[in-house]
């Protein structure tokens, strides 16, 4: 093969080194970490497994349990069964957070990245917004989904819910919020421990694991540790009427999440600017 | 231009680049040569910004690489390793750099055309072989049409054809009047490519001149004198005060040349039966500079460790 294609002289444009002239700023990086976020199978993958779990399992338990929960023994709420899925959604919501940073940590695309955009806290916040915008969508559309299917089975039994009821719609939109919220909580641990296994069991063990072992903490204790635990604070928003009756209200315990993900994100981004790449 | 002053990084105890002082003129090949932990791609990636020097400092045409807003359009670097993501395609690669950088997105075709990756630019880079990632690479670096051009052992993986390549690309875009700055621990292949060398072991700057330069004062060279009246010979050269040394059936004399030695022991009347000029290879000359600033090396078979 010969080289062909070099231009002859190279061109320097006289402006290049002027700031403001040609140059790029957030918005380019936006792009380039929503084409990147686009371009690997992975996202389309999770993403459509948070859809099937999310709106899949609502649908499947209210069709299984509508007969049930109209009937006099019924000791449950519908409420707490049309956006049960979205308990399992989260695990997909925290693979994509994670993924979005521990993958380039594994290949050594961080380094690529950091080459074209140095500035370290705007390639942060663009892939942060990437992450939030796609996950609040799909929460929101996974949500709603399982909403107008498992409705359709409570409706049958003539328990269905509104969006007008109580919570509901909030619960449609705080699933896109509280998936956003887990993305985020996931990427600034995997900015911390930079490697996609360790991030993942991290963030699964304290969304799941933790938050309900604390629940066996004695009186007190227990019962404020587990209200504060970010799967158990987050998780209320995302539902009409929750299965545990102790938990903080939707948006007390939103608020609180979000506290939580905002500290472990600040020192993800700290780690993240201090460490070498 | 790429300029390092006192350049340092430690990792903990260890010195990986131990304050080098050195500068990258446009225009020419500079060659980055050393053996593997000589801290050749720590140095390459405090130039890029990716690690923080310890000390002192690194700056591309007089600016430290964070400061660019568009860097890809100042410095193109092809990283040592790939950092790609497997799942992507040599495209969407290029794709999103240059749209981070505010790169028109003709120039992308423009680049898979210059490394010859047109027919696989959709595949999926984790199919690609080693060579074929090294050029997706090398488009990378090319991606803005930077003047400065920094390439971390860029032929490896690369099958002799690649090889030469890289080094006319090198070349090239040096006659271009870009900086071109390239590590390897090969310097067969620094020889035939680079106009300058820069030297390093155990993260300090061994030699910094031109290749010319090196091969004068490091690549030792004699002449090799037969003759069936070597006694005689022998002290006629000495008597001449040139340096000889008797080894074998030979003699290795140092300064004059062949056809001086050839004159003088002639006019003498001795006979000669050889007379040949011995030069050293730039390879040994390279590992006779580096031997003792080798991070690992290995002992010969035959040899009882000491």
């Amino acid at each position: 093969m010969t080289v062909t294609a070099t231009d002859t002289t190279v061109h320097l444009d006289p402006d290049r080194h002027i700031p403001g002239v040609r140059s790029p700023g957030f918005a380019e990086t936006l792009r380039a970490e929503w084409i990147k976020f686009w371009t690997v199978r992975s996202t389309m993958w999770a993403t459509a497994m948070l859809f099937l779990l999310g709106a899949g399992l609502t649908v499947l338990i209210c069709a299984t349990n509508a007969e049930w929960l109209a009937s006099s023994e019924a000791d449950e709420s519908p409420g707490s069964f049309i956006t049960f899925g979205m308990t399992f959604a989260q695990i997909t919501a925290i693979v994509l957070g994670t993924l979005a940073v521990t993958s380039e940590y594994g290949t050594g695309m961080i380094r690529a990245t950091l080459a074209a955009t140095p500035r370290r806290g705007a390639v942060l916040a663009a892939k942060a917004i990437v992450l939030v915008g796609t996950l609040f969508v799909a929460g929101v559309v996974t949500a709603l989904a399982g909403y107008l299917g498992g409705n359709f089975f409570l409706d049958r039994e003539g328990i269905g819910l509104a969006l007008s009821d109580d919570g509901m719609l909030r619960s449609i939109l705080g699933s896109g919020l509280y998936m956003a919220g887990l993305g985020l909580l996931a990427a600034a641990v995997g900015l911390l421990v930079r490697h996609t296994a360790a991030a993942l069991s991290i963030v699964l063990a304290l969304v799941f694991v933790v938050g309900t072992m604390v629940m066996l903490l004695p009186g007190a204790w227990g019962e404020w540790t587990s209200k504060l635990m970010p799967g158990n604070a987050g998780a209320s928003i995302a539902t009409p009427v929750s299965f545990n009756p102790n938990l903080l209200d939707p948006w007390v315990g939103f608020a609180v999440f979000c506290a939580e993900v905002a500290v472990v994100l600040l020192a993800g981004y700290l780690s993240f600017r201090r460490r070498d790449a | 231009m790429i300029t390092a002053r006192s350049l340092t990084k430690t990792y903990g105890a260890t010195t990986a680049v131990h304050g080098v002082t050195f500068t990258v003129e446009p225009g020419r090949v500079t060659g980055f040569l050393g053996p593997n932990g000589a801290g050749k791609s720590t140095t390459m990636r405090m130039i890029l910004g990716l690690d923080r020097p310890t000390s002192g400092s690194v700056t591309v045409n007089g600016r430290r690489y964070q400061e660019y807003s568009a860097p890809l359009r100042e410095v193109g670097a092809l990283l040592e390793a790939r950092a790609l993501h497997p799942g992507r395609s040599a495209r969407d690669h290029l794709r999103w750099l240059a749209a981070s950088n505010g790169i028109p997105r003709a120039r992308i075709d423009e680049v898979l055309g210059l490394v010859g990756l047109e027919a696989v630019a959709d595949k999926r880079v984790g199919k690609f072989s080693l060579g074929m990632g090294q050029r997706l690479g090398i488009a990378v670096a090319l991606l803005g049409d930077p003047p400065v051009v920094v390439l971390d052992e860029p032929v490896n993986g690369l099958d002799p054809e690649g090889i030469r390549w890289v080094r006319t690309l090198a070349r090239e875009l040096a006659a271009q009047g870009r900086t071109v700055f390239i590590s390897s621990h090969l310097m067969s292949e620094m020889a035939l490519t680079a106009d300058h060398l820069v030297v390093v072991g155990r993260g300090r700057i061994l030699a910094d001149c031109s290749m010319s330069q090196f091969i004068a004062e490091h690549a030792a060279s004699y002449v090799r004198v037969a003759s069936p009246q070597r006694g005689e010979v022998a002290d006629l050269l000495r008597r001449s005060g040139l340096e000889v040394e008797v080894q074998d059936q030979e003699l290795r004399v140092q300064g004059l040349d062949a056809a001086g030695i050839g004159e003088l022991v002639g006019s003498n009347g001795l006979l000669l039966h050889e007379l040949t000029l011995v030069r050293s290879s730039l390879e040994e000359a390279f590992m006779t500079l580096t031997a003792d600033s080798v991070e690992y090396s290995a002992s010969t078979p035959t040899g009882i460790p000491a």
